[in-house]
């Protein structure tokens, strides 16, 4: 007997889970109840100021670093299994590379070592280094290295690839080079986690954004959605003798600048503020109002953050 | 194993083809002593010059190589992160040391080799056949034991301490072990509770007895197995994962 269409599908393992996840280093928190999924075939960006823990958590992802707490799986199991038996492709920053042989040399023995290794030529190609096989390796630049260090991480077929600020020593071309390449990649299925600097990159390339700061989960959704969460519109305009505790009490306001007449305002609900201002009596010229960007999102979300706010998780309905 | 004989060739091609000053310093220095002292009239340790500064030039190849070019070495690709992207391969966990050593292991033969021929050749040194092969083997063991010993200090330090800390270690071996001259009085019994002596001791009885003495080999399985146990804590206490 046939049972098709009667089996409900198995759902995948997460390509990452952390559960409750926290790493103390002395008296220092660096990861603090970290809680987290990543979906198969997810590209996802993980952003916040130095120091919020970002490295720390791609390391315990890449079993480089137990956590203190909480567990943490890759794949759906052990993360020290899954990259030994070659499902993860990873680049850490400042990786070491063995120098004194050739780029072609490296990535053929790192190849070696997988047990599904592609096509060095491939490979080489993908990360846009087939004009530096001959070329030794410790007399490569700095972005140069970077790449090998890609090529490194892609040198075999994987399921995840984890990468920390890989675009860090790129210059602007390289650099939009390596994103078309990393797009292919997930294209192709793989799940993508990627630490980065540059909000731009995280806006381009990836589908999901999580934003730590301070070890904590501070945003996580669509770019869209982070930038719709953070206090949505900026709000400008010119207002004779404006006050300031009128000012502030706006409703859906999140924050406020002002600089003699001219005021700056971030809102959650433009509509809201601004008519609350009319109604008032306030008549504001020169009104501009304009959609933030991730990076004016970014800087809301962590400001309101180093506040003191209890802000909790903008979890965001999916 | 495949993927640590993969590293291991990798490791030896880059150090004998790459590496400026690796033959000069593990060849050539010991070569150029020999040359130097292999014809002078006289003893040591009762053999002729010829013979002991044969077994002792190829030494001081043999340990050269396995120790001051290993440590420093291990320590900068610590430093450097190349262990940590090792880590992130599916190569496994202790390869990286077993190609050190293995690599090694291959890279002091040149030394040992040569430095037998030129003693035969151009010392004149006359052995029965099955001489040749033990005094080869027994400094090919004493070097394996460098070979550890430069793993252990590797993963101790930073590369700025390893290299004095080598350097101490390397001449104190060498040259209380008698290897650049024969040392005589207090100084010589110090010396003999050292791996470097006793492989000396060991060519200089072959050559003039055609024995080889047990406890001399005891000796250097001794700081083998010591050296191994160094290295072995040194990985363990440095594990990559905090």
């Amino acid at each position: 007997m046939r049972s098709e269409g009667l089996v409900s599908p198995v759902p995948a393992a997460p390509a990452a889970a952390f559960t409750d996840v926290s790493k103390v280093y002395g008296s220092v928190r660096a990861v603090d109840g970290l809680s987290v999924e990543l979906r198969p075939g997810e590209a996802a960006a993980l952003l916040g100021p130095n120091g919020a823990g970002k490295s720390t958590c791609l390391e315990m992802l890449l079993a480089l670093r137990t956590p203190t707490n909480g567990s943490v799986r890759v794949l759906g199991g052990d993360p020290y299994r899954a990259v030994k038996s070659g499902r993860v492709g990873a680049m850490l920053q400042s990786g070491g590379l063995m120098p004194e042989v050739t780029v072609a040399e490296l990535v053929t023995l790192v190849a070696g070592f997988h047990p599904r290794p592609l096509p060095v030529d491939q490979t080489l190609r993908q990360a846009g280094i087939a004009d530096l096989a001959n070329r030794r390796v410790d007399r490569l630049s700095g972005g140069q290295k970077q790449r090998v260090r890609f090529a490194l991480a892609i040198a075999g077929e994987c399921d995840l690839l984890v990468l920390d600020e890989p675009t860090a020593a790129m210059d602007v071309e390289t650099r939009q080079a390596f994103w078309a390449g990393m797009k292919a990649e997930v294209a192709r299925g793989r799940t993508l986690l990627f630490a980065t600097h540059y909000l731009e990159e995280a806006d381009q390339a990836a589908d999901r954004i999580l934003v730590l700061s301070k070890g904590r989960l501070l945003a996580d959704g669509t770019p869209a959605q982070i930038k719709a969460s953070a206090g949505a519109r900026r709000i400008s305009f010119r207002l004779e003798d404006a006050n300031e505790p009128f000012l502030r009490s706006l409703p859906a306001l999140t924050t406020l600048e002002l600089r003699r007449d001219l005021v700056q305002i971030q809102s959650t609900d433009s509509d809201r503020t601004l008519y609350a201002l009319l109604d008032a009596g306030c008549r504001p010229h020169q009104i501009e109002i304009t959609g933030l960007d991730l990076e004016q999102a970014f800087l809301a979300i962590t400001a309101a953050d180093n506040s003191g706010n209890p802000a909790d998780t903008t979890r965001i309905s999916r | 194993m495949t993927d640590t004989l993969a590293l291991a060739r990798l490791e030896v091609k880059r150090l004998v083809l790459r590496v400026r000053g690796y033959l000069i310093l593990t060849v050539a220095l010991p070569v150029a002593l020999y040359l130097a002292v292999g014809r002078l009239h006289g003893t040591a340790n009762g053999v002729p010059n010829a013979g002991y500064y044969m077994v002792a030039m190829a030494s001081l190849g043999a340990f050269t190589c396995a120790l001051t070019s290993n440590a420093v070495r291990i320590a900068q690709e610590r430093k450097d992160g190349w262990t940590r992207q090792l880590r992130l391969t599916a190569l496994p966990a202790g390869s990286y040391v077993a190609a050190k050593v293995i690599a090694s292991t291959v890279t002091v033969l040149p030394a040992i080799v040569i430095v037998l021929a030129l003693g035969r050749l151009y010392g004149g040194v006359r052995l029965p056949g099955w001489e040749w092969p033990v005094i080869g083997a027994v400094v090919l063991l004493a070097a394996i034991g460098f070979s550890a010993l430069a793993v252990a200090i590797g993963y101790r330090f930073m590369p700025d301490q390893a290299q004095p800390i080598t350097m101490i270690i390397y001449f104190a071996m060498i040259l209380l072990g008698g290897l650049l001259f024969p040392l005589s009085g207090f100084i010589a019994t110090i010396g003999k509770v050292l791996p470097t002596y006793q492989v000396a001791r060991i060519g200089s009885d072959v050559i003039s007895s055609g024995t080889v003495p047990v406890s001399a080999i005891a000796v250097i399985l001794g700081w083998l197995a010591a050296f191994t146990a160094l290295a072995v804590l040194a990985v363990r206490s440095t594990a990559e994962t905090r």
